[in-house]
């Protein structure tokens, strides 16, 4: 990082660039995140719209990744792990008592940066969900849930005939929309994206930008990605974060043409990342 | 002049050629162009000469010890009185013994018959030549063959290829070692129960139902015809195995899985060495542990409810023995849970999952091929497993499925059909080893089956 741009990320104390939006479905509220005694996330506000991509990105380490994984408590499972602020959805706080982290994880789905079928048959990955939360009361109701899950996928008519083989054996590109099936099996509200593409090929990459903007129509949407050409194709609101900080807001157009702060610029120009 | 000396003496040859040659190999270098104009460098060089000195060496002293008996023998014979001779071997070897305890004790002259002392002083003698014979051969040969390596030290001789083929040439010579000596443990069961298989039937053998292998040793010996029925045993085998995998599985199972899933890092570092520590015990004490303490406990406890329970009970060695073998699943299924990969897991939580339903759906059917290895391995250790049984398990081989009634083991009958004053022709004794043969086979099949389980597993995350 140059002086010039170490003295503006020093001198950032307010996220440039509207972070709310008018009907949320996630509301983040001053969130900080600390890794033991290290600070990863700092005093990030930012909403989650209804039926809208809302694209994080920014170079390696700032904090994009931790700050997706807040939104459904994935963060629970690594002990040193410590999340102070507000975070609710549809109104309800996150980190309440009330709020069973399970339940959560049933409403906001997460899709893994590396595509991670179980070891069990294509049925039983997408059929995992539904079963474990009771959704379907018999077997023609799952078998309806596992077909409409891989249709909306747009995996269905590849496996079709051999929904026994193992998910595994699938190529990369099906493994991972089998995982984005698997996650809309359970009808969630939000589905969180950690780089979803970055295991991926152009061809298999493009089938799944696609599929994201398919799925907009149901759901909000929030992706980490290191690519700014996904961010932009597929993204209504783009969120820049560096170093731990949410530095800008804005709808994707403008964040993409007409950057605010400096740092943003620097990033989108090229100049670090 | 013993060998010893002899060995010291070409070690600090060797170490003197490999600085000739290192030296050497400098100097060479000096003339073409430094160390970048040779193939190797010069500790190659050095490596090379000491190798053909060193070598040679091994190989002379090692075939001149094989076969320096049998020509001390053949030239010895004929110093050996006609008349012994004419006796026969037993008596040659008889004589032989006594003149070699005379040499070897250095008191030749407390022989009393002048013929014997003759041979005597003159073994003493060809042992002197043959000490003195070799030290000078294996100095020469060593001496000369490193001065010759020397004077080939040349910038294209290829010197670290050479001394890499035979540094792994060694590495398998000692990899084979171990290969050798189970062949050959193989191949001596194998001809004795070839022997027992001349006098009993086979097929007796695998199907027959009673073992009561005393025979007769005179003719007019009664009730001690011999029945070589394997059935018993094995069953009792399996019975006893049966009920260790009953404890061990679960048990072990349990306890990776907490490990592996629950337990904190600190608690894990005290409770996966406290576990494993079971696997250290020796045997004789789980023996002793399973017929002092647990069996009389069983006894107890069935008789307290009205059952008759042997005072060496099935149940008391299996129980024991399972504790035992709780290490062994445990240890293995532990590192098979915790090589599913976190991503798995996180998938799982991410669909709302709790943590055991994701480890029972998720976690559990990704490691089981694992799993399963690691419990045939603990069976084919709980089969052969032997001193707990033989302490805890009874005698008598009553074909049974009470775990309650007092059963016997292969590995039982093989210990008291081997221990004490036995001759090693009846087929009483060879008996052993036709069990031994059954019993190397049966855990070796799970072995094999375990090891091409497990890598499969592995292939599969690798």
């Amino acid at each position: 990082m140059s002086d010039a741009a170490k003295e503006a990320f020093d001198a950032l104390k307010e996220t440039v660039g509207r972070v709310t939006v008018d009907d949320p479905k996630m509301q983040a509220q001053n969130v900080d995140v600390f890794y033991g005694d290290k600070q990863a996330i700092y005093d990030v506000t930012l909403d989650v719209a209804k039926n809208e991509v809302v694209a994080m990105i920014g170079p390696s380490g700032c904090g994009k990744s931790t700050f997706l994984r807040c939104l459904n408590r994935m963060n629970d499972t690594i002990p040193s792990c410590k999340v102070t602020g507000d975070i609710t959805l549809e109104g309800e706080s996150l980190y309440s008592k009330d709020m069973d982290p399970v339940l959560l994880r049933a409403r906001v789905g997460m899709v893994f940066q590396k595509p991670n079928p179980f070891a069990k048959s294509i049925y039983d990955n997408v059929a995992y969900g539904p079963k474990i939360h009771g959704l379907a009361n018999n077997r023609a109701e799952l078998d309806d849930i596992v077909e409409s899950s891989l249709q909306r996928a747009g995996l269905f008519d590849e496996v079709k005939d051999r929904l026994t083989a193992p998910g595994t054996s699938l190529s990369g590109g099906q493994q991972q929309r089998l995982c984005i099936a698997r996650t809309i099996a359970v009808s969630p509200e939000v589905i969180l994206m950690d780089e979803p593409c970055s295991a991926l090929d152009p061809i298999a990459t493009a089938r799944i930008e696609e599929l994201i903007d398919e799925l907009r129509e149901n759901y909000a949407i929030a992706i980490v990605t290191h690519s700014m050409q996904q961010a932009a194709r597929v993204s209504q609101r783009t969120a820049y974060f560096h170093l731990g900080k949410l530095v800008e807001v804005g709808e994707t157009k403008r964040i993409f043409t007409n950057p605010s702060h400096e740092l943003t610029e620097n990033y989108i120009t090229g100049r670090f990342g | 002049m013993t060998v010893i000396n002899l060995l010291i003496v070409t070690a600090v040859l060797t170490l003197l050629y490999f600085l000739f040659g290192r030296q050497r190999a400098y100097s060479v270098a000096k003339g073409n162009g430094g160390i970048r104009g040779m193939h190797s460098l010069p500790t190659h060089y050095g490596a090379l000469v000491a190798l053909w000195c060193v070598v040679p060496a091994l190989f002379i002293i090692v075939a001149w010890k094989l076969l320096e008996p049998s020509v001390v023998d053949s030239l010895l014979s004929s110093s050996i009185p006609a008349e012994i001779r004419a006796q026969g071997d037993m008596a040659v070897s008889l004589y032989r013994n006594e003149i070699n305890n005379a040499v070897d004790s250095a008191r030749i002259s407390s022989l009393s018959d002048p013929a014997k002392q003759a041979t005597a002083t003159r073994l003493a003698g060809l042992q002197k030549y043959a000490s003195y014979g070799l030290f000078a051969l294996t100095l020469c040969v060593a001496t000369l063959l490193g001065f010759l390596a020397i004077g080939r030290i040349s910038p294209t001789l290829e010197a670290r290829h050479r001394v890499e083929a035979t540094v792994q040439g060694f590495l398998l010579a000692c990899a084979s070692i171990a290969i050798l000596t189970t062949i050959g443990i193989v191949l001596s069961v194998l001809f004795e129960s070839i022997r027992f298989f001349n006098q009993v039937s086979f097929v007796e053998f695998v199907t027959g139902l009673k073992w009561s292998p005393q025979t007769a040793i005179r003719s007019d010996q009664v009730g001690s015809t011999g029945s070589f029925g394997a059935i018993p045993l094995f069953a009792g085998t399996m019975l006893i195995s049966l009920i260790a995998m009953l404890v061990a599985v679960p048990f072990g199972l349990m306890s990776a899985i907490y490990l592996a899933e629950y337990a904190s890092s600190s608690a894990r570092a005290v409770i996966k060495p406290l576990l494993e520590m079971l696997a250290g015990i020796p045997t004789v004490v789980y023996g002793f542990f399973a017929a002092l303490t647990v069996a009389p406990w069983i006894k107890g406890i069935g008789e307290s409810i009205g059952l008759s329970v042997a005072s060496e009970s099935a149940l008391a060695a299996g129980l024991v023995m399972g504790i035992m073998i709780i290490p062994f699943v445990s240890s293995l299924s532990d590192d098979v849970i915790t090589a599913v990969p976190q991503s798995m897991r996180d998938g799982s939580f991410g669909l709302g999952a709790t943590h055991s339903e994701t480890i029972r759906k998720v976690v559990i059917p990704a490691a089981l091929p694992g799993i399963v290895g690691g419990v045939l391995l603990a069976a084919s250790r709980a089969i052969g497993e032997t001193m707990i049984v033989v302490m805890a398990a009874g005698l008598a081989a009553k074909l049974t499925a009470n775990p309650l009634e007092a059963v016997t083991t292969v590995t039982v009958q093989i210990v008291t059909l081997l221990t004490g004053d036995q001759e090693f022709d009846s087929a009483k004794t060879l008996a052993a080893f036709a069990l031994g043969l059954m019993l190397f086979v049966s855990t070796l099949v799970l072995n094999v089956i375990a090891l091409y389980v497990v890598r499969r597993y592995r292939e599969q995350y690798d």
